[in-house]
């Protein structure tokens, strides 16, 4: 159940033309940390060098420092899951068991900023990213109702829609981007933040939208669709800086080209990903969220800042 | 004696499962659609009590007239209050996650009796917690508002389905396996202690054939017989309802409307009418059949 400290490594398949100016054939892999239960939500935090991550079912926001290791930053999270950091470089929270999105103040305290949508309560906010002009966009499944270990204090539903929700710069006001996703699970921005992607657990799917200069998107357009019967599902997803897709999902880590196409699927045996982060100086470091562990290894190419 | 049931509402998508009389009308899990419908034997419809329920199957009303749900999709009971929340109850034994509880009933200290089964169908989320290395019927002690302590209370099941007490809540009675999975089925009765234990070994009522589908809802009737759903089309006794004597005696026999009969409950104005769930997803209703339920 926990990450394997006897198969640290992870080996490439499906590769296409060009694929290792994605990353090495066999990179050397760090185990980072590994008494946890469900890793997700990791964001390298540049200023302060440490990489955040959650645990859901352990209910734990973590800090981990190389050379360091791990410390308790908030416990219990109402089971927290995704994370991200504001133009302020303040923690955000998708507070998925805790139906909430929070975020910490410079004074250390935590402050919600989205917990209900028309009156009624958000159901189980999953991750969430941060545009360069402060606003805030998070998915908005029902999987912290339900999830094993996963839920917190109340487990009813309210909202008829899943939507990907946005908090617009003042921190405020919210508002629904898409509610035409049966899952929406990971999210992210093309580099230019022109093309919003947001991937969908259920239908294995990564659909992609234009954004417009007032806030919305354009009509859905299916980016990859996933197939066959490897265990997995599309969850975590970040862009590159050259505007490739990185997503866990089935069978390993994917890394498709900006029309969609699959480069190479990064395969982690012994480690069930679910979410990951670019990171240190150069965001050449791909910090891996598991289950039951965190991981780190080496890329080719940088990755876009997360903050 | 004939009883003639009625399909009153349904047919639902896939079985459909727990039943709850709450005084004026019938609760009854659409389990895979994920939702509770309460059906009103004076306008003669069936509208949402609750949605979204994870997989909700067995019901049991509180005093408050809240409702506990055994939510299989989840691995817990959860409990839908008043004010339209739901809150879930403890889903650990001695720091494990326990199963897939599939029914639960409520006694006067406000114990819950929990079926602990496996389900052939997975549980939402990751596979991070194994499944306990036993079925048995757990209890949940109150131990403050809304707090809940789970002990283990059978040690001899092997897959229990339903779960019923006596009049007196003194005999506990366990309707054991899943021919599914190759269960010998069985139901099983256990004197209760002062403490709520049971001992090691239930005493056997009925034992049915390799590859008979047992039983899966139960109710009382006002005598203390147990009215019980049982079986399949395919082989066996055929689908039907038996009533029991409380020392295990079969007194009657009823074909039951549809295939894989589900739970059965008591309701309308004199708990004289019987309601039936079944794996066709239909809400079935006999009315007179000479019986009535147990007042509570």
């Amino acid at each position: 159940m926990h990450g394997s400290l006897e198969e640290l490594y992870v080996e490439v398949d499906m590769c296409a033309p060009g694929w290792e100016r994605i990353v090495d054939k066999s990179p050397p892999v760090t185990l980072c940390a590994r008494d946890i239960i469900f890793g997700e939500g990791p964001v390298w935090d540049k200023k302060n060098q440490r990489l955040i991550f959650t645990d859901i079912i352990g209910d734990t926001i973590w800090n981990w420092k190389p050379g360091v290791g791990k410390e308790a930053l908030l416990t219990p999270s109402v089971k927290a899951n995704g994370l991200a950091l504001d133009l302020e470089n303040r923690i955000l929270v998708a507070g998925w068991g805790g139906r909430t999105v929070f975020r910490q103040e410079h004074d250390g305290s935590w402050k919600t900023l989205a917990d209900k949508w028309q009156g009624k309560k958000l159901n189980t906010p999953n991750d969430i990213v941060v545009k360069s002009d402060g606003s805030i966009w998070f998915t908005d499944p029902p999987g912290g109702m339900y999830n094993v270990g996963m839920v917190g204090p109340d487990v009813q539903r309210y909202l008829e829609t899943q939507p990907v929700f946005r908090i617009a710069p003042d921190g405020k006001t919210l508002s629904i981007i898409t509610e035409d996703t049966v899952y929406p699970n990971g999210l992210c921005f093309s580099p230019d933040e022109k093309i919003l992607y947001v991937n969908c657990s259920r239908e294995r799917v990564i659909r992609a939208y234009d954004v417009k200069s007032d806030g919305t998107v354009g009509p859905k357009r299916v980016f990859f669709q996933y197939t066959g019967p490897e265990r997995g599902v599309p969850d975590g997803m970040k862009c590159d800086s050259a505007g490739n897709v990185w997503c866990t999902a089935p069978g390993g880590i994917w890394v498709h080209d900006p029309s969609g196409k699959p480069i190479v699927r990064i395969k982690t045996p012994g480690h069930h990903p679910t979410n990951i982060a670019f990171g240190d100086d150069d965001w050449k470091t791909l910090y891996v969220t598991n289950i039951g562990s965190v991981t780190r290894f080496r890329i080719n190419i940088a990755g876009v800042p997360s903050r | 004696m004939t009883w003639n049931f009625e399909l009153v509402a349904g047919p639902f998508k896939g079985r459909t499962g727990g039943l709850a009389w709450d005084g004026k009308g019938m609760l009854c899990s659409a389990v895979l659609e994920e939702r509770v419908v309460r059906y009103d034997p004076v306008t003669n419809k069936a509208d949402n009590y609750r949605r979204w329920t994870g997989r909700v199957n067995g019901l049991a009303l509180a005093k408050d007239g809240s409702v506990f749900g055994a939510q299989e999709g989840g691995r817990r009971v959860i409990q839908f209050l008043n004010d339209g929340s739901a809150t879930p109850i403890t889903e650990f034994l001695d720091g494990e996650r326990n199963n897939q509880p599939c029914d639960v009933a409520l006694d006067s200290k406000d114990r819950l009796w929990i079926a602990d089964a496996y389900n052939a169908q997975a549980p939402y989320g990751p596979p991070t917690a194994p499944m306990l290395p036993f079925a048995s019927v757990l209890r949940a002690d109150p131990e403050g508002p809304g707090r809940y302590r789970l002990n283990r209370v059978t040690y001899d099941t092997s897959g229990p389905q339903a779960v019923l007490l006596s009049a007196d809540e003194k005999t506990l009675y366990v309707a054991d396996g899943d021919a599914a999975r190759g269960d010998v089925c069985q139901l099983l009765s256990y004197a209760i202690t002062e403490h709520g234990s049971v001992g090691h070994h239930g005493k056997t009522l009925l034992n049915f054939q390799f590859g008979e589908r047992g039983i899966t809802g139960m109710c009382l009737d006002s005598d203390g017989n147990i009215i019980c759903c049982m079986g399949w089309r395919k082989s066996g006794s055929g689908a039907v309802i038996i009533i029991v004597s409380p020392g295990g005696t079969i007194l009657e026999t009823h074909p039951a409307p549809a295939d894989f009969p589900m739970r059965c409950a008591f309701g309308d104005a004199d708990l004289g009418s019987l309601y039936l769930t079944a794996g066709d997803g239909g809400l079935y209703r006999a009315k007179g059949i000479g019986r009535h339920g147990l007042k509570r």
